[in-house]
């Protein structure tokens, strides 16, 4: 039951169709005359049949119908009020950046409160999107240092957006590898030849005195309380991965009801996910978050042999979907459309133009005198977020 | 070091007063906390608010760049009054948190008072700063730092800083010597004739300072401090006493703790009051025991009561809380920022009047009258466009532009108070009859032209 003041509020969104709505009651008005004029000119020089009689309640004293007839206008009326004040009424001449839109709008549907756990720079690509949410918490890997993230996002004009840590203080990771060596996630093995071709095989979060790890309440309020939560982009083991590895965060990952979407990386990384596909990286959150994501993003634009060669040379190839993967197939319905998804591990996988080439300058490791420019792959934020308000539209 | 301002839910009990302004820019003492802080530690704090006032008092909407620097962040609650403990915590061991009892508000003990904390522990619980909910936040470091209560008060109502406000200008008389230096009067009196100092050593005169006698500065009572002000002949000036950058005292008895903001009017009596800043009462009528915001303009005459004829305390209108006792004797008025009061308007003790309120033509005004209200013996809604255009005009007059930020931030304002508006049209008989307001629309107009 609505309260008085919140009956006076519904009721006084429709205000800015009072003149029209009532130029129409009396244009109605008026064509009611005129139809009864009609009727009463057939009645006079027509013999009707019987029925006629019954059917215009001629059995009934005048001032009785009368009254009937008032009593229903009314009550039709009031109910078409009543429905169109559920309506969000707003003027097309308001500005853009009006209060009414945001009302109208804020009426229609709420921005959706947004999590994002990644790190590094794909961070900071997802925190371009605080203009479209209502807030965006970015939970930044337990390893890390927030510091490095409010410095580079103090570069851009973010809105909306905090980034917080999962942990009161860093704590290591450990990284094991296909070979069995064990090395800290934030050592750079990127470049080290001897693991190129090794793959991550299992990791553990070090914790210095053994005890239960700490989680921030303003992490477990954020997931609490997204409407969407986005894995990525960025490193899996780097980015993604360690926040998954405390127990309360996982399972206050799992509790969520918010949809989940994972942007699967564009590129393997050596020494880390080294000749894996789509599925094995959504494994990799199934194995150690516990849950598969709703839905995931894949880059489908075609790569260029230049750039491909680029990768190549650092011993990175791009994730794709693989052919074998395509078989599982999922009809999903909306109510506004059907579409026939991919299903990979419990994900529906979403094919869709995630990049842009940028160029970039680098320096021999050998030699750093030697500089040149490279064309190399990024999420564009823009079309990330068109990917990602897509996705929000079909759920 | 960082050290930052936060408003926590406490704010709420400080409306209107501070619908247009954040609680560490009240001014209590010679300084506002934002002032003390800053002549503390030499540095300019940073400082975070409700939205509304992030862009012209904060440090923007969205200050993420207050936590990039691997640096220590000192949390500063910004309603604490004197900051005596803020050296203690500034050599503190990372991750400690002080606690103040919330005292007499109705809040629930404790508070957070301040905290020095790593970026990283900060960065848990700024979002609970941003949205000033002190409480989540102090529960939060509560789990993760070690934890000292500090005696000390904090603003919890109005009247508090007119009842600390004698204390606090002779504690900050010190920190004022320390960050400025100038001499006594006793070490360098007044070149100009005429002008009589009881305990001359407590007075503290800036050397760009305009006095001219005959007038009589008594500091028995406490320090006073000038700085570059202008004093004319005939006025008395008791401590202890603050008068601030640029304020003009004319001919007026400036009683015992009282504070006149940088750039204010002053004639009459004030007695036990503070005047933010760029304010005037510049004729006669008597203000005691009261508060004036910003930009506030007192016609002749108008007075002020401060003591009701049966000695009982005085009661206020807080927001959220109605009617409570301020457990004091003597209390004036409190206009927030931009009040006009016409000639000859007559306060009841505890009268709080609400930002950008525009009052004439009556003679006992309301006790409680809504931020951006129009009227005397009648009320309406001021139009906020006539309430920009009559800002644009005051403070042009002194050489300062509004700027857009200035003027969004009043709109925003008007907005938030709709609703205290539409309860007054709704509960008293103060709703203009349609030819009152015709008169009202006419004389809104006159002013304007």
């Amino acid at each position: 039951m609505e309260s008085k003041p919140q009956l006076i509020s519904r009721l006084r969104s429709i205000r800015r169709l009072a003149r029209p709505l009532a130029l129409l009651f009396v244009g109605v008005v008026v064509l009611s005359i005129g139809v009864g004029y009609f009727v009463t000119f057939l009645y006079r020089n027509v013999a009707l049949p019987p029925l006629f009689g019954v059917i215009t309640l001629q059995f009934l004293p005048l001032w009785i119908r009368g009254l009937l007839f008032l009593t229903l206008g009314l009550g039709a009326i009031g109910v078409a009020l009543w429905r169109l004040s559920d309506l969000a009424v707003i003027s097309l001449e308001a500005a853009p950046n009006s209060g009414e839109v945001v009302v109208g709008l804020g009426r229609a549907r709420g921005a959706p409160q947004m999590v994002v756990i990644s790190g590094g720079s794909g961070v900071l690509i997802t925190a371009s999107l605080g203009h479209i949410v209502s807030r965006l918490t970015c939970i930044t890997p337990v390893q890390d240092s927030v510091e490095y993230y409010y410095r580079a996002s103090s570069l851009f004009s973010f809105e909306n957006v905090t980034f917080v840590v999962p942990t009161p203080a860093p704590l290591d990771v450990e990284l094991t590898l296909n070979s069995g060596a064990r090395t800290d996630v934030r050592s750079k093995r990127s470049h080290d030849e001897r693991f190129a071709q090794q793959h991550v095989v299992d990791m553990r979060l070090v914790s210095a005195d053994q005890q239960p790890v700490e989680v921030t309440q303003a992490t477990l309020d954020a997931i609490a309380e997204a409407d969407v939560i986005i894995l990525g982009p960025g490193s899996l083991f780097e980015g993604i991965l360690p926040n998954l590895l405390i127990p309360r965060l996982r399972d206050a990952l799992r509790a969520s009801s918010a949809m989940t979407i994972y942007i699967c990386s564009l590129m393997t990384e050596p020494g880390m996910t080294t000749g894996f596909g789509v599925g094995e990286h959504i494994r990799q959150i199934v194995r150690f978050g516990g849950f598969a994501p709703d839905y995931v993003l894949v880059n489908a634009q075609r790569i260029d042999s230049e750039v491909r060669q680029v990768y190549a040379a650092a011993n990175q190839t791009p994730v794709f979907l693989a052919l074998e993967e395509l078989e599982e197939t999922t009809v999903s319905a909306t109510d506004q459309i059907t579409t026939r998804d991919i299903l990979l591990d419990g994900s529906v996988v979403i094919e869709a133009d995630l990049t842009t080439s940028v160029v970039q300058l680098t320096a021999s490791l050998d030699n750093p005198n030697e500089r040149r420019t490279v064309r190399v792959l990024r999420h564009d934020p823009e079309k990330l977020a068109s990917a990602i308000l897509e996705v929000l539209r079909r759920a | 070091m960082t050290t930052i301002l936060f408003e926590d839910e406490g704010y709420a009990a400080l409306l209107p007063l501070v619908y247009s302004r954040p609680t560490y820019d009240l001014r209590c003492g010679i300084f506002t906390l934002r002032e003390r802080v800053a002549a503390q530690t030499g540095a300019q704090p940073s400082a975070i608010c409700r939205p509304h006032l992030a862009v012209v008092y904060g440090s923007g909407r969205w200050p993420l760049h207050l936590l990039s620097r691997s640096e220590p962040v000192v949390l500063v609650n910004g309603r604490a009054l004197e900051t005596a403990w803020l050296p203690e915590l500034l050599d503190a061991p990372l991750n400690t948190l002080l606690l103040a009892d919330a005292g007499v508000s109705l809040l629930g003990t404790p508070v957070l008072l301040g905290a020095k904390l790593s970026p990283h522990l900060a960065s848990a619980v700024l979002g609970y700063l941003l949205a000033q909910r002190g409480a989540a936040a102090l529960a939060e470091l509560m789990r993760f730092c070690a934890a000292r209560e500090v005696k000390t008060k904090l603003l919890s109502f109005p009247w508090d800083l007119v009842n600390e406000n004698g204390a606090q200008i002779a504690s900050d008389c010190a920190i004022h010597q320390r960050a400025n230096g100038w001499p006594s009067a006793a070490a360098r009196p007044p070149e100009a004739q005429g002008i009589v100092i009881s305990a001359p050593e407590r007075v503290f005169i800036h050397p760009d300072a305009w006095l001219h006698g005959p007038l009589a500065i008594d500091a028995r009572g406490g320090p006073i401090v000038i700085d570059a002000a202008t004093i004319e002949p005939f006025s008395f000036i008791q401590g202890p006493c603050f008068i601030g950058e640029g304020a003009l005292i004319s001919s007026a008895k400036v009683r015992g703790e009282t504070s006149i903001g940088p750039w204010s009017r002053i004639g009459g009596e004030v007695e036990a009051s503070i005047v933010q800043a760029y304010s005037n009462k510049h004729h006669e009528g008597f203000l005691g025991h009261a508060y004036l915001g910003e930009w506030v303009n007192i016609g002749a005459m108008t007075t002020n009561s401060d003591l009701k004829n049966t000695y009982g305390n005085i009661r206020m209108t807080i927001e959220g809380l109605g009617q409570v006792d301020s457990g004091t004797l003597k209390l004036g008025c409190f206009l927030a920022d931009h009040v006009k009061l016409g000639i000859g308007v007559h306060l009841n003790g505890g009268a709080m009047i609400g930002t950008g309120a525009n009052i004439f033509g009556v003679h006992f005004a309301p006790k409680t009258i809504p931020p951006f209200t129009w009227g005397g013996q009648v009320f309406r809604e001021y139009r906020i466009d006539s309430m920009i255009d009559v800002t644009r005009k005051v403070m042009g007059r002194r050489k300062i532009p509004l700027t857009a930020d200035g003027e969004a931030l009043l709109r925003d304002v008007f907005a938030q108070t709709r609703g205290d508006r539409t309860e007054m049209r709704g509960t008293t008989s103060l709703r203009a009859a349609p030819a009152d307001e015709a008169a009202l629309a006419a004389a809104e107009a006159a002013v304007l032209e």
